[in-house]
């Protein structure tokens, strides 16, 4: 799900580093002060836990391969903030160290995947919650990577847009490989993550975990 | 020999030289293309993915536009040394651009050395290492803020 680096240019890239640095900051220091650090221990496994299915990759069909984010539990247990921060610093090891993504398309990436889409699910989760726990975690992560996978189809469509140079297919290509994936298999894979990681965290009543 | 009598001659001549001139001949050169191959973190080849190859004097439009094949290669012969730009996507945005330097004809040959593919070890060594980082990260965190809440 991953922008790579080379594949969008600084009309995209720049805007979208200014608007996620002071959230970046805003949301560090709301959720990592010295209030929280009880609640460490479990985001930082959850954290860690993000980085190991982010790189399990999922057949899907089409021939290709996903992955999972891992975030929207962190939404959803704390806030999107924490889920921000948290992605945001998995993609940063992910470049830096790894070669996956990259760091022009840092915030693009941190953007999608760790505040839109953990958004969504944090939404979709608060207004289900009362229905059932474990059917408002489902559709949240499940509506959350729906709108990850889009907003990161949108974000390259609009650079095919603006240069094909940088992205040569187009969105509607685009769309429907990275959309059907994740409508069909993605998503059914992200609740049923969500909603485990949620029931061992709840079953053993781990420090941290509201 | 009345030079009428040349004229069906020359006429079927002339009628030939059509065909000639659609005639195609091969070639075939070994060691002079460069191949680079697409490959996710976990090995899989990125197979019918969109290529394109960018010569060192490129004002953007490519020099070489196509689909790796199955195996994820691209393969292309350059006609001028430099550093060649290759950049490879899939539909669902996976992909990678990648230089590769073209020594001058009689240049010492300065290959690049071909990047390890992924093994079994590293497969296993990048999760490890990512949450080997996350959780230093997160342990300094944690014993700054205990220390700073006392």
């Amino acid at each position: 799900m991953h922008v790579p680096d080379g594949f969008l240019s600084p009309q995209i890239t720049l805007p979208a580093w200014a608007a996620a640095a002071p959230l970046w900051t805003w949301a560090a220091r709301r959720n990592f002060g010295t209030s929280s650090t009880e609640s460490l221990p479990v985001v930082g496994s959850l954290t860690a836990l993000a980085f190991v299915v982010q790189g399990l990759m999922i057949p899907v069909p089409g021939g290709t391969s996903a992955h999972l984010t891992g975030v929207a539990i962190l939404a959803i247990l704390y806030n999107p903030g924490v889920a921000f921060v948290c992605e945001s610093l998995v993609l940063l090891l992910q470049a830096l160290f790894f070669g996956g993504g990259g760091f022009t398309v840092l915030a693009v990436n941190a953007l999608a995947m760790g505040l839109l889409g953990p958004g969504a699910a944090w939404l979709t989760w608060r207004a289900l919650r009362r229905l059932s726990e474990r059917t408002a975690a489902f559709a949240g992560a499940y509506v959350g990577i729906q709108v990850a996978t889009f907003s990161v189809a949108l974000v390259l469509g609009l650079q095919h847009r603006l240069s094909p140079a940088y992205m040569p297919v187009p969105f509607a290509v685009t769309a429907v490989a990275m959309l059907v994936p994740s409508l069909t298999v993605l998503g059914v894979v992200e609740g049923l993550y969500t909603v485990a990681t949620l029931a061992l965290l709840r079953r053993a009543r781990l420090l941290g975990a509201r | 020999m009345k030079p009428r009598d040349l004229v069906p001659f020359l006429a079927t001549a002339w009628l030939a030289l059509p065909a000639a001139a659609h005639e195609v001949t091969s070639e075939v050169a070994r060691d002079r293309a460069v191949a680079v191959r697409a490959l996710a973190h976990d090995g899989a080849a990125l197979s019918d993915a969109v290529a394109e190859v960018f010569s060192p004097s490129s004002d953007g439009t490519p020099f070489w536009q196509g689909r790796t094949d199955r195996s994820g290669w691209v393969a292309f012969v350059p006609d001028a040394p430099g550093r060649w730009r290759v950049r490879v996507v899939d539909a669902a945005g996976h992909g990678i651009v990648t230089d590769v330097d073209v020594p001058a004809p009689g240049a010492a040959d300065a290959r690049q050395a071909p990047s390890p593919g992924p093994s079994a070890v590293a497969a296993l060594a990048r999760p490890l290492a990512g949450v080997a980082l996350v959780a230093a990260i997160f342990g300094f965190l944690y014993l700054r803020g205990r220390k700073t809440g006392r």
